[in-house]
């Protein structure tokens, strides 16, 4: 009903003082009302016990009067002697001695002296003091009701009666109003007919008439309720005694009661005026009240909403009471809020282990950069990778490799203490530039920078000598998104690495597109099952025979909107993405295909196919290869590199023996780029070794790499395999090769990796040319 | 009827002697013996020519503050003594008529004389004591006699012949207080009953 807890509160102590109030006024006024109208009743009865009382002493004074008189005896006298003027004289005498209306002598004979007889119904008098010689009562003579007395006039026998009269009129009922403690109306009403009217005739009174006829026929003697035009009325009627007894006629009190309650009305009135200005005091002390709870309460309130977006939300409120310990309650958990969300913040943006700005924290800072970047501007971030981080861990533990983590941050920060450094993975560091432009001065700066970072350090009592490389990616504000640009920067870091170099900018060519990876790879799938994938052949020449030997066979994609795609823009993904076997089964199955054409042709090769380490101990893969191979007595060579033999050495090795077992040579492919383990050339049943082109293409050149490839050349051939150099690309090279035994070679000088119908043209011209033992092929790279 | 055969009677006894007694007796309404009323009677109608003579005394006395006899019977012109038999000094007068007199303060043992010349009823009383009402009916005939205790009035020596009785009584409902027996005339010894009116409290 109320949105606002002020004013309900308000309307409802001031409503509930009203209605209070007016109870009280209510009831005051009840109590009041029957009171006055208790007060007027008695009031009534008294006038009327006083009216009783004031009659009784007029007909004592008039009875005395007339006593008086008619025991005088000279009036006796004169009555009795019929002396008229005498008797009138003496009656009128006695009337302005007594201050009296009415004096007059009626006779036994029914004679009147003293009055006018046409105005008196002497008749009825005359029967009523006939009847009563002593008689008082109210009597109308001329219309006008009197109090008479009368008294008998003995001489020494009944002569006749003196009768005195007062008027009951206006004046006598203003006399007897006057005497009473309330201002009433008092009437003398008779009885005309069957109405009764009041005698003096100044009012509608037919109301009232009413009201006396019924209380005087019921004998009603209790004051009664009149209600009239101009109010309530308290009525009494009073019977007065008719002087004959049948004449009635009535004395009413009328009490207007709106006259009883006057002397209240300034209590009502004052009630009325407290209740107002109390209900005003109370409604404006609640509201002041309320205000005071409802304005910690709106505040709480507010604070909470601020809570509630984050912001700082302090009460201030300053009570004791429950609200100011609500609101210093509210206050302590507000800040704890916020301090646990500072923490919560802190761990979701920290390394725990070093206390470095995190993953997230570099990303956020990154974001924040590149949102105020101007046009043209660039976030400059660098991944900062402590290279051989599984030897460091185990030379010195994880947690001393933490510290020395920790280590480099802090050194970052000390060359360039604008730099902000966060940890992205257990050995990479990222470092976000304060730079606007990645520029080709940063590099040689990184480079020498890298040098003071990479000074030993000192973890308890040792000294640690630490490696980095260093990738850097640089984006605009309309580049890539922060995560992207530390996705670069650590790919620029693997291609450093992969480079050999110690810093290297992020590649994007090199890298090609990450995004399209996915893509290529389902594209690829589609390659395999529709043919667009297929083998090109680069011949290996037998040094001794002077012939083509054998093939290695190497994949191409022929994309339908990219064109053709060299094998390490899509092998080594498939390797990464598992679709290395289905790529490899369909080289297995092109080879096939493609060594039964040659062998229609009549040319009988050996067809090398490179095996992808993961695939080395796939025993599955391997049984399937087999199965193929004999199916079809075709005549393959794997070659794998020795390290795929380190990932699971006990299956990678029973996977060769079986091979071996099978007939299909294994040749190890790469041999010296990579850690050429003499252990495992041992434990590796092959048939063949491959010389990495590395040492090839320098032979002529390099005195020591043709030391080394001999020495290859010799250790192989102890060990009972056949070696291939590869990378043969000059003529010098592949002479110097067939004088250190060299059983195969194979590079660009003898032969470019080609499609078979080409294959096909190559291999029938050597066979025309042939027999030229050990020729050497003049065809050029 | 039963008056026819009275009269009867009364006639038969009077025949000797020319005249006989009259006997009234007095009744209220009620039947109840009305004393003090005085019975008249006029032979012929007439009052009697020359000087009456009543057997009582023509006095008033004031014993007890009462007048006694409460009604006496004088004749015309008769002198009536008013002794005072109390301790008390008595006021005595009557204001009817012709026989008007006032007796000014008299004491004990003390008697006042007054002459009543005009027939009628003349009421006296005291202007001391008020409750002192007395009557003296002043006749012209001779034939007048006062009820007594027993309501009965005897009037002696009545002639025969045609006769007017009167009953009056200081209380009777009638003007002068008095009424006329329907009697109209006696034959020797008679007895009458006489009802009259009173009027209420004796005024």
């Amino acid at each position: 009903m109320f949105r606002r807890l002020q004013t309900k509160l308000t309307v409802l102590y001031a409503g509930l003082f009203a209605l209070a109030l007016s109870l009280v006024a209510v009831s005051v006024y009840l109590t009041i009302a029957n009171n006055a109208q208790q007060q007027v009743r008695r009031e009534l009865v008294a006038t009327g016990a006083v009216f009783d009382s004031v009659w009784a002493l007029r007909t004592q004074r008039l009875r005395d009067g007339a006593d008086l008189l008619s025991h005088d005896f000279g009036f006796r006298a004169a009555v009795a002697t019929r002396d008229a003027p005498t008797v009138a004289s003496a009656l009128t005498n006695l009337r302005q001695r007594m201050g009296l209306d009415l004096a007059f002598m009626v006779d036994v004979d029914g004679g009147v002296v003293g009055a006018d007889p046409g105005k008196i119904d002497i008749d009825k008098l005359w029967r009523a003091l006939d009847h009563e010689g002593r008689a008082q009562g109210v009597f109308v003579v001329d219309g006008a009701p009197y109090q008479l007395i009368s008294a008998p006039v003995m001489s020494p026998v009944l002569t006749g009666w003196i009768v005195f009269g007062a008027r009951l009129d206006d004046r006598e009922m203003t006399a007897l109003e006057r005497l009473s403690a309330i201002r009433m109306e008092a009437q003398v009403f008779d009885q005309r007919g069957d109405t009764w009217v009041a005698t003096d005739q100044i009012a509608d009174t037919k109301a009232l008439g009413a009201v006396v006829a019924k209380a005087m026929g019921q004998a009603i003697s209790e004051p009664t309720r009149l209600r009239t035009a101009t109010g309530d009325n308290l009525v009494m009627v009073k019977r007065l005694m008719p002087l004959d007894g049948e004449t009635p006629a009535a004395l009413v009190l009328c009490y207007p009661t709106t006259q009883a309650m006057a002397p209240y009305r300034p209590l009502m009135a004052a009630v009325i005026i407290a209740g107002v200005v109390g209900a005003a005091l109370v409604a404006a002390a609640s509201g002041a009240l309320s205000r005071d709870i409802a304005r910690p309460i709106a505040a709480l309130e507010d604070a909470a909403r601020r809570l509630r977006r984050g912001e700082a939300a302090h009460v201030d409120v300053r009570s004791s009471d429950e609200i100011g310990r609500l609101s210093d309650s509210f206050n302590l958990m507000a800040a704890e809020i916020r301090e646990r969300e500072a923490r919560i913040t802190e761990l979701a943006l920290h390394d725990a282990e070093t206390g470095l700005p995190n993953h997230l924290a570099m990303e956020r800072e990154i974001e924040a950069r590149m949102a105020r970047l101007a046009p043209g501007q660039q976030v400059v971030v660098a991944a900062l990778g402590l290279d051989r981080f599984s030897v460091l861990r185990s030379a010195i533990g994880y947690s001393l490799f933490t510290q020395l983590v920790a280590e480099i941050g802090s050194r970052v920060r000390v060359i360039d203490p604008d730099a902000v450094v966060g940890r992205l993975t257990t050995s990479t560091l990222c470092v976000i530039f304060p730079l606007t432009a990645l520029t080709d001065e940063l590099v040689p700066l990184v480079e020498k920078a890298l040098i003071d970072l990479a000074a030993p350090v000192r973890l308890g009592s040792e000294l640690v000598d630490v490696h980095m490389t260093n990738g850097l990616a640089a984006s605009g504000a309309e580049g890539a998104d922060a995560p992207r640009l530390i996705e670069q920067a650590m790919i620029a870091l693997d291609q450093a690495r992969a480079g050999g170099r110690k810093v290297a900018v992020f590649d994007p060519v090199a890298y090609g597109d990450p995004a399209g990876n996915l893509c290529l790879m389902s594209e690829m799938l589609q390659g395999v099952a529709n043919g667009a994938l297929f083998l090109h052949h680069q011949p290996k020449l037998d040094l001794r025979s002077g012939a083509i030997t054998g093939l290695e066979a190497l994949v191409r994609w022929d994309h339908p909107t990219r064109g053709l795609l060299r094998p390490d823009l899509f092998v080594g993904m498939a390797e990464e993405t598992g679709h290395i076997r289905a790529l490899t089964d369909c080289v297995i199955d092109r080879a096939i295909a493609d060594q039964r054409t040659l062998r229609a042709a009549g040319h009988d090769l050996t067809i090398s196919i490179n095996i992808s380490g993961r695939l080395i101990d796939d025993p599955e893969f391997a049984d399937r290869a087999i199965e193929k191979i004999a199916a079809t007595s075709a005549r393959f060579c794997f070659e794998i590199t020795e390290t795929a033999v380190i990932g699971n050495p006990d299956v990678a090795l029973g996977v060769l023996a079986r091979l071996n077992a099978a007939g299909i040579p294994v040749s190890i492919d790469d041999y010296g780029s990579g850690l050429s383990s003499l252990a495992y050339l041992k434990q590796i049943n092959a048939d063949e070794l491959k010389i990495d082109k590395a040492f090839v293409l320098s032979l002529e050149n390099d005195a020591k790499d043709a030391l080394l490839v001999k020495s290859t050349i010799d250790l192989a051939h102890s060990l009972g395999l056949k070696v291939t150099a590869e990378g043969v690309e000059s003529r010098e090279a592949l002479a110097m090769l067939q004088m250190m035994g060299c059983d195969l070679a194979q590079g660009y000088h003898i032969a470019k990796p080609m499609p078979l119908e080409t294959l096909m043209v190559f291999l029938n011209e050597r066979a025309a040319e042939t027999p030229l033992p050990a020729k050497i092929p003049r065809r050029a790279r | 009827m039963k008056i026819a055969s009275i009269l009867f009677v009364v006639a038969m006894l009077a025949g000797s002697a020319q005249a006989a007694d009259l006997t009234v007796a007095v009744r209220d309404r009620d039947g109840k013996p009305v004393s003090n009323a005085v019975v008249t009677v006029y032979p012929n109608g007439q009052p009697t020519k020359g000087p009456i003579k009543f057997e009582w005394p023509y006095r008033v006395a004031q014993q007890n503050i009462q007048f006694t006899p409460f009604v006496l019977i004088v004749p015309v012109g008769a002198e009536v003594s008013f002794p005072n038999l109390d301790k008390v000094r008595h006021h005595v007068y009557s204001f009817s008529g012709g026989n008007r007199f006032e007796l000014k303060l008299y004491g004990h043992q003390e008697s006042r004389s007054v002459r009543l010349p005009e027939v009628g009823a003349a009421a006296i009383g005291c202007n001391i004591h008020d409750q002192m009402v007395g009557f003296i009916k002043v006749v012209d005939t001779a034939y007048a006699a006062k009820s007594d205790a027993k309501g009965v009035a005897v009037i002696h020596g009545v002639p025969d012949g045609p006769v007017v009785a009167r009953v009056w009584h200081p209380y009777l409902r009638a003007a002068r207080n008095e009424t006329t027996l329907p009697l109209a005339a006696l034959h020797g010894a008679a007895r009458e009953t006489a009802t009259i009116e009173l009027r209420p409290g004796g005024h």
